[in-house]
C-alpha cells in the first residue's frame, strides 16, 4: 500500500488555526502508565479512583450477586440469566466466579448477536431503501450475518475496521471480507434520484453527492468519531477540517454506488470468480492488459493448436426412426438432417433412433441446428423469431434382443453460441425449466457438442437412441436438426465467420485489431464457460463497483469525477477533489494515490490503511470510548460520534489513552479482551443506588456520575425488553442467521413501496419468536413497538440510543398484542411450576430475585383474582423489569 | 397535497400558458430545460378556467370553487422553491428541512419546543390518507434526533382503535375491566416502592406518571376522535354527506376537534405515496387533477369556516402545502414533470395578513422570479408565528447544533399581520 500512496503534501489545504489542530483528539495517543498508588488490581480501576479521590469521592459498594449477574449478563448477552444460573453463581464459593461467568458469556453466541446490534445502530442498518421508493433489500441480511459472526470470532480491531472500507480489494480471498461492504451501504439509498430519474439532471448529480455524504458521515462518525460532514458547504466551523478534506473523502467512495453484489461462500470459488469477472471485464472493455495477458495468449495458443492438430471429422448419423411426441411432422432431407412441418405444439420431445456407422468409436455428440426457408425468420428454431429453447438433450444405447441399455453420460457439453441465461449446460442438468437457447442470434444455423464421459465402442447391432426434450413452451422446438459422431477426443465447436476469416490467416499476417477480436472470442468463451460452472453465488447488498445495471442504475468503471463545491452547491462546482482524508492528523497521508488509476478499490483501500493505522489516534480512542459508553451508560467522551471542538472533553483522558494503547498494542485489537477488562474492573461492579450516607455528597458535586462514583442504570432498550419477554415465555428460537423475519402483514402497494402491516402479523407464528436482531428492519414503517422502546430506524446513525420514557411506551408494553400474548404463555409455563412457588418464579424470572414475603402477598392475592397471565403482564410492565441496576 | 400540486392549474394563472399552448417550451437565452423524468415537451395550457375572486381579487381556478370563496383570510406564497425535483427528497426538505432522511419533522420541533397543552393527548398528530401513508412514510413525521415522545402519532383508524396500543387486543379473554384496572394499580404500587429503594432517578418517577396519563388517555381519547357530537349541519359542512369529500373531510373535522382539545401540530395528508391516487399528475392534469380537488376544496374551505366561527382561527395557524411544483410544459401528453422552480402555498389563521401574497414566478410559472420562499424561509416563518425564533430553536446532534432551518432562512414579514 506504501508503494502508491503519497505521504503528507497537502499544500495549502489546511489553513486552519494552528491552535484547533492542538485539540486533544488530534494528538497521537500518549502512553500513559495506570496510577500505582490509587489502588485496585485492574487499571481502569486505578485511573478512576484517582480522579475520584481528587474530588473528595469514594466509590459506591459493589453491587450484589444477583444485581451484578444480571447486568452483567444483559450487557454483554442481550438475555437475562436463568434463575438456576442466579442461584449457582450466588451460592459460588470460588473469589474467580464473576470472571469465570464473564467468560462463559463472552464465549456464548449470544454475544456476537448482542454486539452486531449495536454496531447496526451505529452503521444505521435497515432492510429497506427508505426514501419515497421504500424497496426491499432481499440481500441487505449477509452484513447481519456477518457482524454476527465477526463479533463472536473475536475479529482484531484493525482487520475488522480495513474490512468495512474495503475488505473486497484488502482480503480478496476471503468472501466475507467482501461481505463487510454493507457497512457502506447500510444507510438510506434514493432509488428515485439514483435510478428513475434522466442522468442528464442536477438532480441526480445530487443525489450522488448525498450518497456519498451518507457513506463519509457513517465512517468517520463511527470509525474516527469526526464530524467531516459538517464540512460539506464551507471549511469546518469549530475543527481543523477543510472543505478539502471532505470533499477528498467524496473522492475515496466516487467509484461505488448501493447494489446487490456477488460473492461465494466458497472462498476458493470467491477467488476464482472475483478473476474470471475480471477478466470478463476487461475483455468486454478491450483492455490490453488482459487481452495481451498470459491467461489470455495461453488460451488462444492453445485453441489454435487444438484446432490444429486435433481437426475433428465428423460423421453424420442417418436416423432410421424419428417421431414428434408434440404431432410434429418430421422428415429426412438429403443431407441426413431432420425438418419439422405441420403443427407446431405448445412443447414437444423428439426421438430418434440410428444404427452407428461401423466401426467407429464415439467420443461426442454434434447437434447441429440448422437453419431452413420454411421456417420462421428462417429458423433453426421455430418459434415466431426463429429461436428454440432445448431443455434436456438425452442419449443411451440399446441392443435390440438382449435388454441391455445404457444411459449415457456428458463429461462436458459446448455450443458455438449460447443466449444470455439459456447456456448449453442447461440441457444437461436435467431441469426441464432450463433450457439451451440462441437468442438473439436467429436466422443462422448453430451447433452444440455433447462430449461423452467415456468413449464407446457400440457393440454389433447396437442402437443409438436420442431424446430431444424440448419443455419450455411457446413452440420453441426445433426445426432443423443434424447429428454427427466423432472419435475425436476434445472436439472443438467451429468459431463464426468473421473468426473463421482471422484464423485463416497466420498470426503474423494478423493486425493487432484482429487478434485482439480473436483473443477476445476465443477467451471470453472460456471465461464465460467456467463462469457457468460455477456453483449459484450468493449476493450481499453493499458498496460495489461491479454489479447487474437495474435500470438507470449503472456501475461506473472508474471514479466518477467529484468536484469541491462551493457553498455545497452543486451548480458552483470548483477545483477536482484527489481522494484522501483528514490533513489535521499529520502522521497520515491526507491525499491518496495521485495517480489517475481507473482502480476505485485502490481510493477506499487507502482509506481503510488511513483508519486502520495504529497511528490513527481517532480510531483507538474512538473505538474504546464507544465500547465504555455500552458498558458504563456514558462515554468517557460524553459524544461518541464527536471528538471535535463542539463535542465534550474527555472526563478521564489519561485512561482513555490508556485505554486506547492498551487495547491497540496489549490486546491486539480484541474486543473480548476489552469487555472483560471493563466488566471485571470494580468501577463496574459498583452498585448503582449506594447508601444515601454515601452519595449525599456526590449527587449535588457530581449528579452526572462523570466521575463513575456509582453504576449507571440503564433502561433496557428494545431487543432486550423483547428478547428477555420470549425468553420468559419459554418461546425464544435460538436459531442464528439467515434471512430476516418479517414480522408484518406485506402487501403490494401502490407503486414500489410495499404495504405494511404490523396489525396482521401472527405474533405466535415462527418468523415472531427469533432473537429481536433477526428481524425485518423497515426504514419508513418500524416497528411501533420497538420504536416505543427507542429502537432506531436506520434513518440516521445512532451514537447512542435515547432512554425515553413516554405514554406511548407505556401503553406498547401494557397492551401490544406481543406482551399481551407472551404473558399468556409465560404463564403457562409457570404452570408447570408447583403452584406455591409460581409467583417466586416469575419474580426470579423477571427482576432476578424472589418477592419479598410483602410482595408474593400481594402478587399471590392479583393472581388468585385475576390470574397467572395479568400477573405476568404486569411484571413485564414493572419498573424492576424495564431498569437494570 | 401529497406528489407536488400543480401550481399553475390552481393559484398560479399565466396566460402565457394560454396563448402559447402547444407551442416549443422556449424559455429564452438558451436557457437549458431540464426534467426529472421525461423529455420536456410542448407548452400545456391548464384545462380549467381560472377566475379572480374576494377583495384581493387572488385567481383561482374552477377547480377549487369553495376555497376560492375563502382567498381573503389567506396569504399566498406564490414563488416557493424546492432544491430537487424529487418525491422522496423533496417530501423530507418540506417536513423536516433536509433533502436525507433522519432529521426532525416541523411538527416534532413545534412538540419540542412548544410542549403539550393537552393532559391526555399526543401533542403531534398525524392523519394520513385512507389510501396510505405519503412518500417517506413514517419518514416524514419522524422525531430524528429529537426524543421520541415528539414524533408523530399516526392516526389509521385501524382495529386498535384511534392510539395505537390504547385498549388491549380482543384477543386477550384474560384482561377484564377488573383486572386491568387493579393491575395498573398495583403495579403503580410495585414501581413505587422501587422508587423507594432506588431514589434520585427521574425517569422511574416519570414512568409512573407515564401510566397514569396513559390511563387517562384511555378514557378521554375516544370522545376526541369520535365524531357521533357533531350536528348534522357541521357534517354537511365539511361534506360527511358526500362521498367524494367525506373521508378527507371527516380528517379534516378530526383535526379541529384535536386543535380544540390542545393537541399542538395536526397534519392532514391528501394522497398516498405512489404515481396516482394522489397530485403526482405525470399523465393528465385534466384527469387526475379534478378528482383531488373535488375530495379536497370543501372539506378545507369548511375548515377554514369552522375554525373561524369557534374563535379558534385567531391562534390556529392553517398551512396549505406540497413538495413543489409542477412544469408548465407537457409530458407525453397531457400531464405535467416536477418542478421544484416554483410552486404555491398558503397560510391562514393566527397572525397572517389575511388576502395578501408574496413572491412571483416567471411568466411561465417555470422558475421563481421575485421574492423566493424556500422551505427553510417558509419554516423560520411558521415558527416565527408560533412564537419560535427559528436560529435558537436547536437540538445538539453529531456536532451540529441542528436546526429545522439548518443555517437558512428568513421570516416572511410581509404575509403577518
Amino acid at each position: 500500500m506504501a508503494l502508491w500512496v503519497s505521504w503528507p503534501a497537502v499544500a495549502g489545504s489546511s489553513e486552519t488555526p494552528r491552535q484547533s489542530r492542538e485539540h486533544w483528539a488530534y494528538q497521537a495517543v500518549r502512553s500513559v502508565p495506570p496510577p500505582a498508588d490509587a489502588g485496585g488490581a485492574n487499571p481502569v480501576d486505578a485511573f478512576i479512583r484517582r480522579s475520584l479521590a481528587r474530588a473528595g469521592g469514594i466509590p459506591a459498594p459493589e453491587a450484589d450477586r444477583r444485581t451484578l449477574i444480571r447486568r452483567v449478563t444483559l450487557d454483554l448477552t442481550g438475555l437475562p440469566p436463568d434463575p438456576a444460573s442466579v442461584d449457582l453463581f450466588v451460592a459460588d464459593p470460588a473469589p474467580d466466579a464473576y470472571e469465570r461467568w464473564v467468560d462463559r458469556l463472552l464465549q456464548s453466541p449470544a454475544y456476537g448477536e448482542r454486539w452486531a446490534r449495536h454496531w447496526m445502530d451505529a452503521a444505521h442498518f435497515a432492510e429497506t431503501h427508505g426514501h419515497d421508493q421504500d424497496r426491499i433489500r432481499t440481500n441487505a441480511w449477509p452484513y447481519r450475518d456477518y457482524l454476527i459472526a465477526s463479533f463472536n470470532a473475536d475479529v482484531p480491531y484493525a482487520r475488522f475496521v480495513r474490512e468495512q472500507i474495503a475488505g473486497d480489494v484488502l482480503f480478496p480471498g476471503d468472501p466475507q471480507a467482501t461481505v463487510a461492504l454493507g457497512f457502506l451501504a447500510a444507510g438510506p439509498w434514493d432509488e428515485s434520484s439514483l435510478r428513475d430519474i434522466r442522468e442528464d439532471t442536477l438532480d441526480r448529480q445530487i443525489g450522488r453527492y448525498l450518497d456519498r455524504d451518507d457513506m463519509i458521515t457513517t465512517v468517520m462518525s463511527v470509525l474516527a468519531s469526526s464530524t467531516v460532514h459538517c464540512a460539506r458547504c464551507h471549511d469546518h466551523k469549530f475543527d481543523p477540517i477543510p472543505q478539502a478534506d471532505y470533499y477528498a473523502l467524496q473522492a475515496d467512495f466516487a467509484g461505488v454506488d448501493r447494489a446487490n453484489r456477488l460473492f461465494d461462500r466458497e472462498p476458493a470459488v470467491h477467488r476464482r470468480r472475483q478473476e474470471l469477472r475480471k477478466w470478463q471485464r476487461g475483455i468486454e472493455s478491450m483492455d490490453p492488459a488482459v487481452l495481451t495477458g498470459t491467461e489470455a495468449t495461453e488460451a488462444v495458443t492453445r485453441w489454435e493448436r487444438d484446432r490444429r492438430e486435433h481437426a475433428s471429422t465428423w460423421v453424420p448419423i442417418v436416423p432410421i426412426e424419428f417421431t414428434s411426441e408434440g404431432g410434429a411432422s418430421l422428415s429426412r432431407l438429403p443431407d441426413d438432417s431432420l425438418l419439422a412441418a405441420g403443427i407446431r405444439p405448445e412443447r414437444d420431445t423428439y426421438s430418434i433412433t440410428a444404427t452407428p456407422p461401423p466401426g467407429i468409436v464415439i467420443s461426442a455428440i454434434r447437434l447441429d441446428v440448422l437453419t431452413d426457408p420454411s421456417l420462421p425468420q428462417g429458423g433453426p428454431g421455430r418459434a415466431d423469431n426463429g429461436n428454440l429453447h432445448l431443455s434436456e438433450f438425452q442419449f443411451r444405447i440399446t441392443v435390440p434382443g438382449t435388454g441391455s441399455a445404457e444411459d449415457m453420460d456428458f463429461a462436458d457439453v459446448l455450443a458455438d453460441h449460447n443466449q444470455e441465461s439459456w447456456t448449453i449446460q442447461h440441457s444437461v442438468d436435467r431441469v426441464d425449466t432450463t433450457a439451451w437457447g440462441v437468442h438473439p442470434e436467429e436466422g443462422r444455423s448453430h451447433h452444440a457438442i455433447f462430449i461423452l464421459r467415456k468413449p464407446l465402442r457400440p457393440a454389433p447391432g447396437a442402437r443409438l437412441e436420442f431424446k430431444l426434450q424440448q419443455r419450455h413452451g411457446g413452440g420453441h422446438e426445433i426445426g432443423r436438426l443434424r447429428l454427427s459422431v466423432t472419435d475425436h477426443a476434445s472436439p472443438v465447436t467451429d468459431p463464426p465467420d468473421r473468426i473463421a476469416t482471422i484464423i485463416s490467416r497466420s498470426p503474423s499476417e494478423r493486425t493487432a485489431e484482429e487478434q485482439g477480436t480473436l483473443t477476445a472470442w476465443v477467451f471470453g468463451n472460456r471465461v464465460r464457460s467456467e463462469l457457468a460452472t460455477l456453483p449459484p453465488p450468493s449476493r450481499v447488498y453493499a458498496a460495489a463497483s461491479d454489479f447487474e445495471p437495474d435500470g438507470g442504475l449503472k456501475p461506473s468503471d472508474r471514479p466518477r469525477p467529484v468536484s469541491i463545491l462551493k457553498r455545497g452547491e452543486i451548480t458552483q462546482p470548483t477545483i477536482a477533489a484527489e481522494p484522501g482524508a483528514l490533513a489535521c492528523i499529520p502522521v497520515l497521508p491526507a491525499r491518496f494515490a495521485a495517480d489517475q488509476s481507473p482502480d476505485e478499490g485502490r481510493r477506499r483501500a487507502a482509506l481503510a490503511e488511513w483508519l486502520a493505522s495504529d497511528a490513527n489516534p481517532l480510531t483507538w480512542r474512538s473505538v474504546v470510548n464507544r465500547v465504555w459508553a455500552l458498558h458504563f451508560g456514558s462515554g468517557l467522551v460524553a459524544t461518541l460520534n464527536d471528538f471535535g471542538s463542539m463535542g465534550a472533553q474527555p472526563s478521564h483522558a489519561d485512561l482513555l489513552d490508556w485505554l486506547a494503547a492498551w487495547f491497540r498494542d496489549d490486546a491486539h485489537g480484541s474486543l473480548k479482551q476489552l469487555h472483560r477488562l471493563l466488566v471485571t474492573s470494580g468501577t463496574y461492579r459498583q452498585s448503582c443506588a449506594p447508601p444515601e450516607s454515601h452519595s449525599k455528597a456526590m449527587e449535588t458535586s457530581d449528579p452526572d456520575n462523570r466521575l463513575y462514583w456509582r453504576m449507571n442504570r440503564t433502561r433496557q432498550d428494545a431487543e432486550c425488553v423483547r428478547d428477555s419477554i420470549l425468553h420468559f415465555s419459554g418461546r425464544l428460537d435460538r436459531t442464528m442467521g439467515g434471512p430476516s423475519d418479517r414480522q408484518f402483514g406485506l402487501q403490494p402497494g401502490i407503486h414500489v413501496t410495499p404495504k405494511v402491516d404490523y396489525s396482521v402479523f401472527d405474533v405466535d407464528s415462527a418468523a415472531g419468536s427469533r432473537r429481536s436482531v433477526y428481524r425485518f428492519l423497515f426504514r419508513t414503517l418500524p416497528d411501533p413497538f420497538m420504536s416505543a422502546l427507542d429502537c432506531p430506524a436506520g434513518d440516521q446513525i445512532t451514537a447512542a440510543r435515547n432512554n425515553s420514557v413516554t405514554v406511548q411506551q407505556a401503553l406498547a408494553l401494557w397492551n401490544d398484542r406481543f406482551v399481551v400474548r407472551q404473558a399468556e404463555h409465560f404463564a403457562e409455563r409457570l404452570a408447570s411450576v408447583t403452584e406455591t412457588d409460581r409467583i417466586v418464579r416469575a419474580c426470579q424470572c423477571v427482576w432476578g430475585r424472589p418477592p419479598s414475603p410483602d410482595e408474593r402477598a400481594l402478587l399471590q392475592r392479583y393472581a388468585d383474582r385475576h390470574g397467572m397471565a395479568g400477573l405476568c403482564r404486569l411484571l413485564l410492565n414493572s419498573n424492576e423489569f424495564l431498569f437494570i441496576n | 397535497m401529497n406528489g407536488g400540486a400543480s401550481q399553475m392549474d390552481l393559484f398560479d394563472y399565466k396566460p402565457a400558458l394560454f396563448r402559447h399552448a402547444g407551442e416549443a417550451f422556449d424559455p429564452g437565452r438558451g436557457v437549458r430545460v431540464e426534467a426529472a423524468t421525461s423529455e420536456p415537451g410542448k407548452v400545456l395550457r391548464p384545462p380549467f378556467p381560472f377566475r379572480q375572486h374576494g377583495e384581493s381579487g387572488r385567481w383561482v381556478s374552477d377547480l377549487l370553487p369553495h376555497t376560492a370563496q375563502c382567498v381573503d383570510q389567506m396569504a399566498f406564497l406564490m414563488a416557493m422553491q424546492s432544491r430537487t425535483n424529487v418525491h422522496g427528497p423533496g417530501s423530507y426538505l418540506m417536513n423536516t428541512g433536509f433533502l436525507l432522511p433522519g432529521f426532525p419533522c416541523l411538527g416534532a420541533w413545534v412538540s419540542y419546543a412548544l410542549g403539550n397543552e393537552s393532559e391526555d393527548l399526543p401533542t403531534f398528530i398525524v392523519l394520513p390518507d385512507a389510501r396510505g401513508l405519503p412518500y417517506n412514510q413514517k419518514g416524514n413525521f419522524s422525531a430524528g434526533f429529537l426524543p421520541v415522545t415528539h414524533q408523530g402519532t399516526v392516526i389509521d383508524g385501524g382495529p386498535s382503535g384511534p392510539i395505537p396500543g390504547l385498549r388491549p387486543p380482543d384477543s386477550a379473554a384474560y384482561i377484564t375491566p377488573a383486572s386491568n384496572a387493579e393491575g395498573l394499580e398495583l403495579l403503580q404500587q410495585l414501581n413505587a416502592a422501587h422508587l423507594h429503594s432506588n431514589p434520585g432517578d427521574s425517569r422511574l418517577e416519570a414512568r409512573i406518571e407515564a401510566y397514569e396519563l396513559a390511563a387517562r388517555m384511555q378514557l378521554s381519547a375516544p370522545e376526541a376522535f369520535s365524531l357521533g357530537g357533531e350536528t348534522p349541519a357541521t357534517r354537511r359542512l365539511y361534506g360527511l354527506d358526500q362521498p367524494t369529500t367525506a373521508e378527507f373531510g371527516r380528517r379534516c373535522l378530526l383535526a379541529r376537534r384535536l386543535v380544540e382539545r390542545g393537541v399542538r401540530f395536526v397534519q392532514v395528508w391528501s394522497g398516498a405515496g405512489g404515481p396516482t391516487g394522489n397530485w403526482d399528475n405525470h399523465s393528465s392534469i385534466a384527469k387526475e387533477l379534478p378528482p383531488m380537488c373535488a375530495a379536497t376544496d370543501q372539506p378545507v374551505a369548511a375548515l377554514l369556516r369552522d375554525l373561524r366561527a369557534r374563535g379558534l382561527l385567531d391562534d390556529t395557524l392553517v398551512l396549505w402545502n406540497t413538495e413543489f411544483g409542477r412544469m408548465p410544459f407537457s409530458q407525453g401528453g397531457e400531464g405535467r414533470d416536477h418542478n421544484g422552480g416554483t410552486f404555491v402555498g398558503w397560510m391562514a389563521g393566527a397572525g397572517i395578513r389575511a388576502g395578501t401574497s408574496y413572491g412571483e414566478s416567471d411568466e411561465w410559472s417555470w422558475k421563481a422570479s421575485r421574492d423566493v420562499t424556500t422551505n427553510y424561509d417558509f419554516h423560520a416563518t411558521v415558527l416565527h408565528l408560533l412564537g419560535l425564533d427559528h436560529t435558537r430553536l436547536t437540538w445538539l446532534h453529531a456536532g451540529t447544533n441542528r436546526r429545522l432551518t439548518d443555517v437558512h432562512g428568513e421570516v416572511i414579514q410581509e404575509v403577518i399581520a
